[in-house]
This record gives C-alpha cells, sequence and structure tokens, in this order.
C-alpha cells in the first residue's frame, strides 16, 4: 500500500508539470508513512494557510477604502467645530481672507461640470459602443476599439494641455472672454469619459445572446429596429451602469479640469464664465492651506468621496435589480 | 493547449530577482547614508525668491561641491522667523522689506533682485495709462467696460492669479489693499498661462511679473502715467515695484556668504534672476547715474 | 409581431399571389418599407459617424501633441537635467521617477491583486463577505484620484512619517492599481476552461497546485494585460503623485527620497505656460509610453489568442 501511495503522488506532479520537481513528495516526510489520504496532512495544512493568506489579500482593497474613508473624514472633521457643518455643506460664499467655506459653488460647479459632458459625451459613448457591437466589421472594430482603449489610456494632464493650448482659444474665439468655463471643460471631458462608457456599454451589449438578434431579423425587421427595440432595451441596466461609472470619472477628474474651468470661486454665471469645481479647488488651495482653510478641503474630499461611493453603489442596487428581474423571468 | 511553463525554474529566477533587489535597495540606502558630511546651507522664506535661491544653489553646489543648499519655500514671514527667531535656517529670503518687530532682529537685509508688476493688456488696447484707482475698480469687478476709463467699447475680460502666488500677494499689497477681488475672473496658477491668455483675448486684463513682458505679445500699462521701466522700477517710482531680499544673521558662516555672493554674481543676476522675470539688482546703480 | 407577418402577407400578394384590388394598401405598406429601409440607414449612419468622432478626437490629440513636441525630442532632452529656472534642457530624472514609482508600485500591488482575485475566483464562497470584497474594489477603482492623493498625505506621509517619496507614492498607486489588476485577473482566472480544472483535480492535485501550475499559467496572458494597462494607469497618473512624491527634481536612489514623475512635471511645465516646448515634449513621451503600454497589451492578447 505504502508505495503504491507515494508513487502516485509522484506521478500527480510530473503529469501536471512535466519537468518540474515533485515537491510535494520530497518536501513532506509525512509521505513516508503509510497514509490513507491522498494529500499528506502538511500539504493540507499549507492550503489552509494559504487560503487564509489569499482571503487577507482580498481584504486589502476593503481596508484601503476604510482607510480612505477614515483618514480623509478624520481631518474634516474639525469642519463641524471649527466652521460648522452648515456654513460649509450649504454656504454660498467661499473667500479664504474672510474665512468663509462655503461650498455651494464648487458643488454647484461639478454638477454643471459633470452633467455637460455626460451631456455630450454619454450618447456618443452609447452610439460608438452599439456601432462596435452591433454594426462593425472586423475590420473596422480593429481600429475602433483600441482607439477607444488608448483614449482611456491617455493621462488627464495631457487632456488638460491639450484643453488649455487648443479647445480654451476656440472656445474664446467663439464666445469672448477668455475661453475657461464650463463649455470647454464640457468638450475636453466629455471625450475623456467617451472611453469608460464606451467600454463597460460594449460589455453589456456583447452579453445579450446572438439568439435574441437573430429572433428579430427573422421577423423582417431592420437592423436598427433590431437595435432599437430589442438589443437597447435587453441592454439597457449595462448601459445605465456604464454612464453613471462615466459620471463618477467624469466628477472626479482633477488635473484636466483644473487647467480649464478658469477656476473662479463664484456660482454658476454663464456657460463660458469660469467657475470652480470640487477637485480643481482642493488642488489650488491644498498648496498653502492651513489650519479651517485645509480643514475645509478636506472636507470636499470627503464629500468627493461619499459621492463616488453613492455612484457605486447606485450600480450595484441595479444591477442587482436586474438579476432578480432575470431571475424572475 | 500551451505548453506549460516551467515553474520551478521561473520561481527560482524570481527568488534570484527578489534577492538581487534586496541587495541594491540595502546598497543605496547605505550609500545614501554614507554620502552625508558636507556643508548644508538651508535657505528658506518667500516663494517669490525660491526659484532663483534654488538654481543658484544647484549651481554653487556644482561649482563647489562640498556645499549643498536646501532651498524651501515657506513665505516671506516665515522665512524672517527661521533666519531670526528659530534659527532654523542660515539665510531667510522676503519679498517684502522687514517691519515692527522683525527690525530690532538684527537682520543683515541683502536686496538681490527688483520686481515690478505689470500691469497687462492685449496689444490691440488702445488704453495705454490707468489711474490706480481705476485698476483697483477694475479688479474689485466694479469698472467693467474698458470705454469707463477711456478705451473701446470692449466689456473687460478679468484675468487673476491663484492665491498661492507670490504675484497675486503683491499686487494685493499694492493695488487692492482690503478691498475684495471680483470673483468673475479667470484664475490662473501661471504667468506664462496668464500672458497667452491676454495675448489672444480682445479686452482681457491681468497682471505679471515685468520681466515676462517681452516680445509685443501683450502690453505693459503705465500707472498714475508712470511707465514700468527697468529705471522707474529699480528705484521704486513705479508703484507695482518691490524689491527681493536675502535676509542673513551677523554670525553668517563663510559657506553662506560665498552663496549669497554668487547670487549677486553675474552669472545668477544675468542668467536666473533675468529667467525668472526679475530685475537684476545692479541695475540701480545705473538708474540712479 | 402580427404586423410583420401582416407585411408578408401583403408581399404575398403583391407576388399575385392574392386579390389585387388592395393595391392601395399595398402601396401604403411598400412606402413604410421604404421608410423603415431609409430610418435604418439614416441610424446606422449616426453610429458610424459617433464612432468615427471618437477615433477622430484620438487621432487629433495624438496628432497634435505628435507635431508640437516631435522638435523637441531629442537623445538630448530624454537624457539630460531640466536647469533653470523655467526648466529648460532635458527630463531624465522625470523619467527615472516615474519608471522607479511604477515599477515600486507594481511590486506591491501584483502579489496583492493576483492572489485577492485568486480567493475571489477560487476560494470563497458567494456571500456576503465577497460582497462585500467586491464592492470595496469597485469603491476603489472609482475613487477619485485627488481624494487618493489626499489619502496618500494624510495616511502614509503624516501619519506614517514617511517623507515625501517614492516609498509614500508608490504605496498610494498600489492601491489605485489594486482593483484594476484584481478586475483583470478574477476575470482571466474565470475564463479558463472547467475541463482543464477537472483534469488537474482528477489527477489528485490539491486546489493550491491546481492553481498556482495549471489556472494561473493558463490565464496569464490577461493577467499580464491588465497588468500593463494598470501600469499605464500610474504613469499617467498626477494628482496622487504630487501629494505622495513632491515635485522636487530629483534622481532617485532609495525608495525614501522624492522626485517629480513624468506628468507632474508636465502638469507644472503647462501651468506655467513659460517653457511649453518642454511640455510638449514631456507629452509626447508620456503618450509615447502609454501607446507603447498599450499596444504591448495587445501584442500579448492577440498571441495569446493565437495559441488558443
Amino acid at each position: 500500500m505504502t508505495p503504491f501511495t507515494l508513487r502516485q503522488a509522484d506521478e500527480q506532479d510530473q503529469t501536471l508539470n512535466p519537468g518540474m520537481s515533485p515537491d510535494l513528495a520530497t518536501t513532506s516526510p509525512q509521505h513516508k508513512k503509510a497514509e490513507l489520504t491522498l494529500v499528506s496532512r502538511t500539504t493540507q495544512i499549507k492550503e489552509r494557510a494559504l487560503s487564509l493568506l489569499f482571503f487577507l489579500c482580498a481584504i486589502v482593497a476593503v481596508l484601503g477604502v476604510v482607510l480612505i474613508f477614515a483618514f480623509v473624514a478624520v481631518k474634516a472633521v474639525p469642519l463641524f467645530k471649527d466652521i460648522g457643518f452648515l456654513n460649509f455643506i450649504a454656504g454660498t460664499k467661499w473667500s479664504v481672507a474672510q474665512s468663509k467655506f462655503g461650498v455651494v459653488p464648487f458643488i454647484v460647479g461639478s454638477l454643471v461640470v459633470t452633467v455637460g459632458a455626460l451631456a455630450i459625451g454619454a450618447p456618443l459613448a452609447i452610439l460608438t459602443a452599439l456601432f462596435l457591437s452591433e454594426v462593425a466589421g472586423p475590420r473596422a472594430r480593429a481600429v475602433i476599439r483600441p482607439a477607444v482603449e488608448l483614449l482611456a489610456g491617455i493621462p488627464s494632464v495631457v487632456y488638460g494641455f491639450f484643453g488649455v493650448t487648443v479647445i480654451a482659444p476656440v472656445v474664446g474665439r467663439l464666445f469672448g472672454g477668455a475661453g475657461f468655463g464650463p463649455l470647454t471643460a464640457w468638450i475636453v471631458l466629455s471625450i475623456m469619459i467617451v472611453p469608460t462608457i464606451a467600454m463597460l456599454s460594449e460589455d453589456a451589449l456583447d452579453s445579450i445572446p446572438m439568439g435574441i438578434r437573430e429572433a428579430s431579423f427573422a421577423m423582417g425587421a431592420t437592423q436598427w429596429q433590431t437595435i432599437y427595440k430589442v438589443v437597447l432595451p435587453a441592454a439597457k441596466i449595462g448601459i445605465i451602469d456604464a454612464t453613471i461609472l462615466g459620471m463618477g470619472r467624469a466628477i472626479g477628474e482633477t488635473m484636466a479640469v483644473l487647467m480649464i474651468v478658469g477656476n473662479a470661486p463664484q456660482m454658476f454665471a454663464g456657460l463660458t464664465k469660469p467657475i470652480a469645481t470640487l477637485t480643481s479647488q482642493i488642488v489650488l488651495g491644498m498648496g498653502y492651506a492651513s489650519g479651517d482653510f485645509q480643514t475645509a478641503l478636506f472636507g470636499m474630499a470627503a464629500l468627493l468621496f461619499i459621492i463616488s461611493m453613492g455612484l457605486v453603489l447606485t450600480v450595484r442596487l441595479l444591477s442587482r435589480s436586474k438579476r432578480e428581474e432575470g431571475q424572475g423571468a | 493547449m500551451p505548453s506549460l511553463p516551467q515553474p520551478k525554474q521561473t520561481r527560482w529566477r524570481t527568488a534570484r530577482l527578489a534577492a538581487l533587489l534586496t541587495a541594491l535597495l540595502a546598497a543605496s540606502l547605505l550609500m545614501s547614508a554614507c554620502t552625508k558630511g558636507s556643508t548644508d546651507i538651508v535657505v528658506s522664506g518667500s516663494t517669490t525668491v525660491e526659484p532663483i535661491a534654488e538654481v543658484a544653489g544647484e549651481d554653487y553646489s556644482k561649482i563647489h561641491p562640498e556645499v549643498s543648499v536646501l532651498v524651501s519655500g515657506l513665505g516671506s514671514s516665515a522665512g524672517i522667523e527661521a533666519v531670526g527667531d528659530t534659527k532654523t535656517a542660515d539665510i531667510g529670503t522676503s519679498s517684502r522689506e522687514l517691519k515692527g518687530n522683525e527690525l530690532k532682529l538684527g537682520l543683515k537685509v541683502i536686496p538681490i533682485a527688483h520686481d515690478g508688476i505689470a500691469v497687462v493688456v492685449n496689444p490691440s488696447n488702445p488704453v495705454k495709462n490707468l489711474k490706480m484707482d481705476d485698476l483697483r475698480a477694475i479688479f474689485a469687478g466694479r469698472i467693467t467696460n474698458w470705454k469707463q476709463v477711456g478705451g473701446a467699447d470692449e466689456p473687460i475680460t478679468l484675468v487673476n492669479r491663484d492665491e498661492s502666488s507670490g504675484t497675486r500677494d503683491a499686487f494685493t499689497q499694492f493695488v487692492m489693499g482690503d478691498t475684495p477681488f471680483e470673483l468673475n475672473a479667470v484664475v490662473l496658477p501661471g504667468t506664462g498661462q496668464v500672458r497667452e491668455v491676454i495675448r489672444r483675448t480682445k479686452g482681457a486684463v491681468g497682471y505679471i511679473s515685468e520681466g515676462f513682458v517681452k516680445g509685443g505679445e501683450v502690453r505693459a500699462l503705465s500707472i498714475d502715467g508712470i511707465a514700468p521701466s527697468a529705471a522707474n522700477i529699480s528705484s521704486e517710482k513705479y508703484p507695482l515695484s518691490r524689491s527681493l531680499y536675502f535676509l542673513a544673521r551677523k554670525d553668517l558662516s563663510p559657506a553662506a556668504q560665498g552663496y549669497i555672493d554668487y547670487v549677486l554674481s553675474d552669472a545668477i543676476q544675468e542668467g536666473a534672476v533675468r529667467d525668472a522675470g526679475y530685475l537684476p539688482i545692479k541695475l540701480k546703480s545705473e538708474g540712479q547715474k | 409581431m402580427r404586423e410583420m407577418f401582416a407585411e408578408d402577407r401583403e408581399r404575398l400578394k403583391e407576388l399575385g399571389v392574392g386579390a389585387m384590388d388592395k393595391s392601395a394598401r399595398s402601396q401604403a405598406r411598400q412606402a413604410r418599407r421604404v421608410r423603415e429601409r431609409l430610418a435604418n440607414s439614416a441610424a446606422l449612419t449616426v453610429l458610424l459617424i459617433a464612432a468615427g468622432i471618437t477615433v477622430a478626437a484620438l487621432a487629433v490629440i495624438i496628432l497634435y501633441v505628435l507635431i508640437h513636441g516631435a522638435p523637441s525630442i531629442s537623445p538630448r532632452f530624454i537624457f539630460t537635467w531640466p536647469h533653470g529656472v523655467n526648466a529648460e534642457g532635458g527630463i531624465w530624472p522625470t523619467i527615472v521617477s516615474t519608471i522607479y514609482v511604477t515599477a515600486l508600485a507594481m511590486l506591491i500591488a501584483t502579489p496583492i491583486a493576483v492572489l485577492a482575485a485568486v480567493y475571489l475566483a477560487e476560494y470563497a464562497r458567494q456571500g456576503r463577505i465577497v460582497t462585500i470584497i467586491r464592492f470595496a474594489a469597485d469603491s476603489l477603482a472609482s475613487v477619485p484620484s485627488i481624494v487618493m492623493g489626499l489619502f496618500g498625505l494624510a495616511f502614509f506621509v503624516d501619519a506614517f512619517h514617511l517623507p515625501m517619496s517614492m516609498l509614500a507614492a508608490a504605496l498610494a498607486l498600489a492601491l489605485l492599481m489594486l482593483p484594476i489588476i484584481m478586475r483583470a485577473t478574477e476575470e482571466a482566472i474565470r475564463a479558463v476552461p472547467r475541463y482543464i480544472r477537472w483534469g488537474s483535480y482528477g489527477l489528485g492535485a490539491t486546489k493550491w497546485q491546481t492553481v498556482s501550475k495549471v489556472v494561473l499559467p493558463w490565464a496569464m496572458p490577461r493577467i499580464i494585460t491588465g497588468l500593463v494597462l494598470a501600469m499605464g494607469r500610474a504613469i499617467g497618473e498626477t494628482a496622487v503623485v504630487f501629494y505622495t512624491m513632491g515635485m522636487a527634481i530629483n534622481m532617485p536612489l532609495t525608495p525614501l527620497d522624492s522626485g517629480r514623475s513624468m506628468a507632474v512635471h508636465l502638469y507644472m511645465l503647462a501651468v506655467d505656460g513659460i517653457n511649453l516646448k518642454a511640455a510638449y515634449g514631456t507629452a509626447l513621451m508620456l503618450m509615447i509610453i502609454i501607446l507603447v503600454l498599450n499596444s504591448l497589451a495587445h501584442l500579448i492578447q492577440r498571441r495569446y489568442r493565437k495559441v488558443r
């Protein structure tokens, strides 16, 4: 019996990995004992320890999120005492010189910039995804998909630099003023969020079974009818998810926005009038901030964190409702 | 099925690589610990002076490898305190003169450069001169069209600097006083950008160090009839002019004295000082001729 | 649906099978068909245009950076130090700092992320804990980079008293890359066919043996693709690096040295706006690196597809 078990252990390793040393057999002396179990005790312990290690690695992500919120929030806590939460979240005036830290102008600024960027970027991205998934032949796909991926890879500073040197002058010439403001930010940001939305939407579209489309075609529907009445409704939730995540990207975008919105801490006054966003104001202030000012900036960061968590949570809930729907049907 | 890789070899290779990396790391840590033993000159203070002090420090270390110059920008007040009070710095830098209690610290004040802040407009703008009060009213948002100050019927586009900028500090001090800035102004974090935006925007007005007004891309205005010429700035006749200073205690080390002399030499005065948009200090004597 | 069948019936009638007295109705049907076909081609054209705009935007940005940046790229630009107030000269230390910090971040993030993905894909039983981990990973992926930067400053620099350094920046970047690598690895593992695992188990291999010697090697090309893309993300990151590594131009030797990455250098040059030549050059260098990394990812994926 003993030699048989031993040889079996050897064979396992040999077959699995030709040319590799049968470390299981050599490293565990237990194999010399006649045990009836296929794996030795040390191996079992090793397996246990490993799975614990993997679990700890997976927990790092949770730990990271918790720590991020904790450390940003801790720095923002004095806000409640020194500035007053209401003065902060509902205050409409930001003036460091007068110790007024109302962030409403920046929240409005972030909203204006994000909504506009979505209004331009989302349709563009979804249509691009539809083209990729439903219409394009392999050759077109081989050009467009890498292009979309590359757009995602371009550093945001490069986008910002492009915005400053190309888009802002054009906007300035067309609409008067210096060309910094929401409009410029819309144009640049909408390009930046296209890859996020397009790639995720394409995933959603690709996951729809081919059979649905074939059924539609078989009934004489045109390609557009199939897309519009069959494919889009089926992929709706996935596309909404993609759009929400694109929204997160737009709200959180920092360097590019800082370079093109004009950074005026005023309420939204017009499409070509300079404004500031939560992100841009943090960067501009962080360099020299101290005391209440720094607290306010960390408060803004905590706010951004909460917003982005909220968006992720929305996506989660949407996907779950979809899954339940799918199970119900 | 792809041929499976051979994990044993790979594992050995990774192990060897890891060992090598660790060794390298340890070696470099040791090395960095051993390279000390040179003279440090600590320079801290005004962010406006920082670039000059830094470049001069790098160049000075090239000539005198035994000296290393550590420059930090904390603001003028912090710099004065660091050299005069807490004595954490060998040299303090400041973009303003000493005042109040600072005068009693017994510091040696060494001017190293002049800086004039030019109010610049688009070259197509017919306005050549602004009264100080009008300038303030423009940046406070009370004057919104060039025709109110004798120019064309063109709305004014304000270009401001970010609040961490030393130039903005100076402009606030010279022009605005306690009057707050109009919020509806483009805030740009760099001199070059301000110049570029004013170059391409018809009704724009902003402010930059005089040294960057070159090449005719933007035009500097006279303030109260005084042009921001080199002579007017070094004599401080131009209302928006200031000097940049090094501050040192009386017991200055020879190495620090050597560094200061180097900053006052032509190499830096005509190099870094001009590159940073300021005027060399020696102009003063020429201006007084 | 019935309408569609009705349409077919009409077609049959047109062909002379049915009565001819309904020709008026059949004409209407035909008009509708034409309209549908028109709508179809119009809609498809719109899709084509949208995809065209996306590709055009990329082309414009690349061409713009290329045209303005190419004249400043030279061996001297790449291999010398910047000097003077306006960073004339080269960008060598920023290239080294960028590679240094990215490599360090990869070293930190890769093992953790890959093992975490192994846990999620192979070990974890679906349940609350897995849901929480996934949610955390998704949240981590969507944390705005400025928040990550401030966290790096508050945690690694302020609380742990690390200097602004390669190490602090690498740790913060690792956190940024973690969810990207995790997701790529998990998808790669899930794409490994079941029968391969069964084969391994059938031979009596333990779980870890199966994972380490069968599943991971099989999934490797896709994992590497994920790593390469995460690397691109780290190289282009500005806000995180800005607050954890500082902006002093320095040649990093130890992980505790500070430095300025290429992205930060570009940001400072662009924002200053005085030495735009160097800014364009730096932008082009960054784009080239990203381009090379992306093509590398594609190459790996294509080769792996051929093998399969």
